[in-house]
Formats: structure tokens, sequence, C-alpha cells
């Protein structure tokens, strides 16, 4: 497969990557780190990549499982790491901070459980079909539905918490 | 969309029942000006949703090029094209002979062989030859006697 094929192929894919990771790695630069490395190892692996049914979710695999791998070893080294997320990649920052709710909504969902988070992403986010998110996580659709529903009921509650309280 | 149908939908949503295309007309409903306000607690989280699918990043994939990658295969081409060639070359500049070629070799090697046996023993007889010099020599010595036994023989006379 030649470069281009493989641009062609991936490239597409880059945004979601990079959505997804930042999702879970909340910092830009180490999910751009994320990105660059999935798309190193799909390059390695390149002449395989026909083989997959469908590339894109197994890229979306590849960066779950690496994002997952370095969350785990910064648990491992008891690292708290600060994120500050300096609004380099422009508007959709200044969006976020014109619009508390939204900005609520985000910081609802940094503090759910992983698969929560990823499965959120995916679907609300992504707007990926219920088959393509269990090939995703390597699970099934009804294991990804009700992750899914728990996710939404979880950010629903606080945002309900919240906005009563703004309300009152 | 009426509010009743949109807490169906929401209903549904929470449950991880709809399918993308309700999503979709939720999401549409809930990013439009004329929202119910029974409802307007749900509108960050579809708008942000919305706003979370824009985001993008400036990140330049760095793949290492095709080409530096064959260059360095080339390389190692290179290096055993050299080497064989060096190799062979050494070898194909021993002189080879055909079969033909060496059967010529070896009937030339008889034939020097078998000339240079024959020179010897030339050589042999030639050297005999001296040895009718030497009896030519006796030969005349015998003549000389024969002259003496004349003289001797006139004398007894």
């Amino acid at each position: 497969m030649k470069q281009e094929d493989f641009i062609a192929t991936i490239l597409p894919s880059k945004d979601k990557l990079y959505r997804l990771a930042k999702r879970l790695l909340v910092s830009s630069d180490e999910a751009e780190d994320a990105v660059q490395e999935v798309f190193l190892k799909l390059w390695k692996g390149k002449h395989k990549i026909k083989e997959y049914k469908n590339p894109e979710a197994f890229a979306m695999t590849m960066t779950k499982n690496y994002c997952l791998d370095r969350l785990k070893s910064r648990q491992a080294s008891n690292l708290k790491i600060v994120h500050s997320n300096y609004p380099t990649t422009g508007n959709l920052q200044k969006q976020v901070e014109a619009n508390d709710g939204v900005s609520l909504v985000f910081k609802i969902m940094e503090t759910l459980p992983e698969k929560q988070k990823i499965v959120l992403q995916l679907r609300d986010v992504e707007q990926f079909e219920y088959y393509e998110i269990a090939e995703i996580l390597e699970s099934n659709e009804t294991a990804v539905r009700v992750a899914l529903s728990r996710a939404r009921k979880a950010v629903r509650e606080e945002l309900l918490k919240q906005y009563n309280y703004g309300v009152s | 969309m009426e509010l009743a149908k949109v807490k169906k939908l929401l209903d549904n949503y929470f449950e991880g029942k709809t399918t993308l295309q309700e999503e979709k007309a939720l999401q549409s409903y809930f990013t439009s000006d004329f929202v119910s306000p029974e409802v307007k607690a749900y509108k960050p989280l579809f708008k942000g949703f919305a706003d979370a699918a824009q985001e993008t990043s400036n990140l330049k994939v760095n793949l290492p090029t095709a080409k530096k990658r064959s260059f360095k295969a080339w390389y190692s081409v290179a290096a055993i094209l050299l080497v064989t060639l060096t190799l062979g070359g050494i070898y194909f500049s021993q002189p080879t002979l055909s079969k033909e070629e060496q059967e010529a070799l070896a009937a030339y090697q008889k034939a020097q062989d078998a000339m240079y046996l024959l020179s010897h023993s030339l050589n042999k007889g030639t050297q005999n030859l001296t040895y009718i010099n030497k009896f030519e020599e006796g030969a005349e010595n015998l003549a000389i006697i024969n002259q003496f036994t004349k003289t001797k023989n006139k004398i007894l006379k």
C-alpha cells in the first residue's frame, strides 16, 4: 500500500481519533501524540489494513487501547497531571467558555468512567451505529446500549442538579 | 417537533433505544431557537455534543516516508551486489576451461611428453655415436698395425 492510499484510507478518521483521544486524555497535546502513535502503528502494519472490514473502527480501537494504556501508566506512576489547555485550537474553547451549560456538560463527561466516556463520545458525538461501537469496543450491541444508557443518565442527573440549582 | 414527541424521544434516548435518525432529530430540535422551556435543561447536552463534533486537530501526521525506506533497502541491495560481483569476478577471472579445452590441453601435454621422450632417446643415440668414433680410431690404429705387419712381412722375406 502506497503512502497516498494509506493516507486516503486513514486520514479522514484523523479528527475522530483525535476527539476520542482528547475525550480520554483531556490534554490536546497528549491526544495528538496518541493519534500520531496510532498512525505510525497502522503505517507499520499497512499491508494488513485491507484485511480489516472497517479500517476506521480498527483505528478507533487502537486509539482507545492506546489511551487506556496511557491512563493506566499514568495511574501506576501515581502522577497527578494538571491539564491546562491553553486555547490554542481556537474557536471551540471560546464557545465553550461563552456557554456555561455546554462546558458543564463536558465537565460532567470528564467525571464518567472511561467506558461510559467512550460510548458517549462514539454515539452522541461521532454518531456511530451500535454495531460499529460494539466492533470498536470489542463488545456486543446490548452491552453498548446498557453502557450508553447509564452514561446518558449519569450526565442527565448532574446536569439537572446544576440546572435546578441555577434556576432556584 | 411537538413537545410530546420530543419527550417520548428523550425517554427512549436515555434508555439507549433511539436510532441515529431519532437522535439527529433531537439534536436539531435542541440546537434550534425554539426549545420548549419544559425541556430546556437538555439544551446544553445536545449543543455540547454538536460542538464537540466540530473540534479538529491541526496535527500534521509524520509518516516515515516510503522513499527513505526504499533507499535503505537499496543500500543493502547495492552492498550484496558489490560483494557477489567482486567474489564472482575473482572466481571467473581464474582460467576455467571447457571440456574440449581441457581435453586439448591433456593431448598437448601428452604430445609434449612423447616429444620429450623421443628427444631424450635421440640424445642417448647420439651419445652412442661417440663409441663409433672410438671404433673408427681403433680401425685407424688397426690400419697402422696392418702396415706394420706388411713391413714386418717384407723384412721376413
